[in-house]
């Protein structure tokens, strides 16, 4: 159905296009309905009319075309007497290169439905190809938000903010929006916008990291807390930025535990593939740094079959141990690491594989010759195979001794894991994540407002009243003054 | 209060201090005098003309100066100093004033020495954000950083003798300085990998293993780790730390439960 949607786009002509646009946009009271969703919200100070007024926005996205936007601008302003609306939507009509008009008979424009019309005019803009006015309008935009910190427009000048950043990447001039991006952190810290909060700090960690500023990130994130009650796809992004920086800084264990939450965070559908790829290539990266080999049935689920086939070949070279077949993994996909930014960690990656490989060397033998180990792993010396394995046994790999003398390794024998604690502190860790969340959940529940509670107390009367009706008729030799009791309480 | 120096003095002092420095024997305590001079100098200039901080050969001279400095600090083994000077020197070779200046020639040979600080002071994460920066083909080929790398695979590795046999290989002598730190930390390393691999070592090979000359020295090191010596047999012994993992830790299981007990409560 929408492939045959598609193929009549392309055949229309500009103008049936215009038309059609104007078809869906105005008279199919896509806006209308949205801008009504802007306007309960403000009314009810409650966002969550303003997510549902942004919802529709990809379908918009689609059939967006100046000539209505303009038109839809013209139909809902009036001479604003907020100086800034009036400013904002003047530059987003002249970006579209249309001529302003106004309404008289129209309402006040409210910040939020002004914002509302802004953001389809970025999405136009960026949509097609016009970034230089975008970048523009994105400033004057940027510039009138510090002024209105209401709650309802929270929603929308994260988006607001989500395309200024894009359009300075498009223009690889990110660096330059970075004062305005922190500068909007401080006020919408200060305001408690929480969603504008959460999109400024992945947008300013995806700034920094653009420019591998570690060290910088690493300390916005150590300064400030993420929005708890945040959206899940901000969430998803930021846990992988988080977990990408910490995978730098050698940080493997918490760079794992984040980048396992992202793409649990993240919905998985056929629009979040890419970032589940991305997420999943730095997580296997991070998982073999653990030591730890990531499972098979990670490299066969559809989607990541394909990106990930370097990683798998990597993780079989790490996890037999093969030092030669590592390198020749590393320089046959040389140049795809270095795009997906991993090729430094991958180097980092050569001691795991020795690592594997005493690992399993320790578990075949019971004793081995350090010549042995130094034929079997390809290293350059006995001394240096004896440094190694010694190294191995102090980092807890294997479990051994060395005899210098005679020159042997010794494993020592394997200990029943059942018989430590570790299966309890596993089961523990289960249970925990799971009460967690259950807990989580419940928090996110949302209820409904009062008018809805009215209604139930009435449906309660209601059935009372026939369940009391009922028994009436059952006894009909009910004495009074019982009857006279129960309508006592009913009152009551 | 001395007047107000122009660029071109500050600039001429700088040339003065380079030559002193590059001579066979540098008076290290006099050119650090001429260095804070031309500090001084800048933060002068550029407060008096703030626009000059754009001027590219103004930013060239001040990264000159600062360059000089951490290789006086260098030489003069003090390594907060050149610390403070690298830091300095980062948005010149990293950040946004690299566009516009021509690559400077002792950037990768600092950049080198910088590394090596970091590794020889363990701090392996600034190392590995550092590498992030620097371009692939210079991770590569460029001898001052490759040096570094290697040895710090060497060190994740545990190839302990290359890192040993690596002193020789060094770009430059100023990296001996690193090298000689590095070694310290290193037989640290190795002392507490020998104490939980082996049971006991003879002197000699306790000796080789430490990377130590003389046997004196040994004793003395195997004094400070609290190793017992026995100087009949000739022999060190390690302590055996016994690991009691069978332990039954009664407390930690009784609060879990009752965690577990009041989470269940809340659900029904």
């Amino acid at each position: 159905m929408s492939n045959n949607e598609n193929a009549m786009d392309v055949e229309l002509t500009a103008e049936q296009k215009q038309a059609e646009s104007r078809r869906i946009l105005l008279e199919g009271k896509y806006i209308t309905r949205n801008v009504r969703f802007l306007e309960r919200g403000i009314a009810a100070a409650e966002v969550h009319y303003s997510h549902r007024a942004l919802r529709t926005l990809s379908n918009l996205r689609k059939r967006l075309e100046p000539e209505t936007i303009a038109e839809v601008i013209a139909a809902y302003t009036s001479v604003s007497n907020v100086q800034n609306v009036a400013e904002c939507l003047r530059c987003a009509v002249e970006a579209l290169e249309m001529k302003p008009a106004a309404n008289p008979a129209a309402k006040q424009c409210e910040p939020e439905i002004c914002l509302f019309f802004c953001l389809l005019t970025q999405l136009y803009l960026l949509d097609n190809g016009q970034y230089e006015k975008g970048a523009k309008l994105s400033d004057t935009l940027v510039g009138m938000l510090s002024s209105s910190p209401r709650k309802t427009v929270d929603p929308l000048v994260a988006r607001v903010f989500f395309y200024f950043s894009r359009f300075y990447e498009v223009a690889d001039r990110l660096s330059d929006a970075r004062p305005a991006l922190l500068r909007a952190l401080q006020a919408a810290t200060l305001a408690n916008m929480k969603e504008s909060k959460a999109m400024l700090l992945t947008l300013l960690l995806r700034n920094y990291l653009h420019y591998k500023l570690y060290d910088q990130a690493e300390r916005l994130t150590a300064k400030t807390t993420f929005p708890t009650d945040a959206p899940n796809n901000l969430l998803a992004r930021y846990l992988y930025y988080v977990g990408r920086i910490e995978a730098i800084q050698l940080n493997y264990s918490q760079a794992q535990m984040h980048l396992l939450e992202a793409t649990r965070k993240a919905p998985s559908n056929a629009a979040t593939a890419g970032f589940q790829q991305t997420v999943h290539k730095v997580y296997v990266i991070v998982e073999l740094l653990m030591g730890n080999i990531p499972e098979r049935s990670l490299f066969r689920i559809p989607t990541l079959k394909k990106p990930l086939q370097p990683y798998l070949e990597l993780t079989q070279a790490v996890r037999i141990g093969d030092l030669n077949r590592f390198q020749e993994v590393v320089s046959q996909y040389q140049s795809k690491f270095l795009q997906d930014q991993v090729l430094i960690l991958i180097q980092r990656l050569r001691h795991n594989v020795i690592k594997a490989g005493i690992r399993s060397i320790s578990v075949a033998y019971s004793r081995i010759s350090l010549r042995d180990i130094c034929l079997k792993l390809h290293l350059d010396s006995e001394e240096d195979a004896e440094y190694i394995v010694a190294k191995a046994i102090r980092d807890g790999v294997i479990d051994a001794t060395i005899d210098h003398q005679k020159g042997y390794v010794k494993s020592a024998e394997i200990h029943n894991v059942y018989g430590t604690s570790d299966p309890q502190h596993a089961f523990d860790r289960r249970i925990t994540f799971c009460l967690n969340i259950y807990n989580e959940s419940v928090k996110s529940m949302r209820y409904p407002g009062s008018d809805h509670r009215k209604e139930l107390a009435y449906a309660d009367e209601a059935i009372r009243r026939e369940r009391e009706l009922a028994q009436e008729l059952e006894n009909d030799d009910y004495d009074e003054d019982s009857d006279a009791d129960d309508v006592m309480d009913e009152d009551l | 209060m001395a007047a107000i120096p122009s660029t071109k003095e500050i600039a001429g002092l700088y040339e003065n201090a380079r030559a002193a420095l590059n001579a066979s024997n540098p008076k290290l305590d006099a050119i650090k005098k001429q260095l804070s001079q031309l500090k001084v100098g800048l933060v002068q200039v550029s407060i008096q003309n703030s626009q000059i901080e754009l001027d590219p050969s103004f930013l060239l001279l001040k990264r000159g100066i600062l360059e000089l400095g951490a290789e006086v600090s260098i030489k003069a083994g003090d390594i907060a100093a050149f610390e403070r000077y690298l830091a300095q020197l980062e948005p010149f070779y990293f950040g946004s004033f690299k566009s516009g200046l021509s690559e400077s020639k002792v950037m990768y040979p600092l950049v080198g020495l910088n590394l090596l600080r970091m590794l020889s002071d363990n701090l392996i994460a600034d190392f590995h954000a550092t590498l992030e920066r620097i371009d692939l083909d210079q991770l590569q080929s460029n001898p001052f950083i490759v040096h570094p790398i290697k040895l710090e695979q060497a060190l994740m590795e545990g190839s302990y003798k290359r890192v040993w046999q690596a002193r020789s290989e060094v770009p430059t002598p100023e990296y001996l300085f690193f090298m000689d730190v590095l070694m310290t930390t290193i037989r640290n390393e190795v002392a507490s990998c020998v104490e939980k691999s082996y049971s006991s070592l003879p002197f000699d090979d306790a000796k080789s293993v430490l990377f130590f000359s003389s046997i004196d020295e040994l004793l003395s090191f195997a004094k400070e780790h609290q190793w017992s010596v026995s100087p009949a047999e000739k022999l060190i012994t390690f302590p055996i730390v016994a690991e009691n993992t069978r332990m039954f830790n009664g407390e930690g299981i009784m609060k879990q439960t009752l965690s577990y007990a009041r989470e269940l409560e809340r659900i029904v």
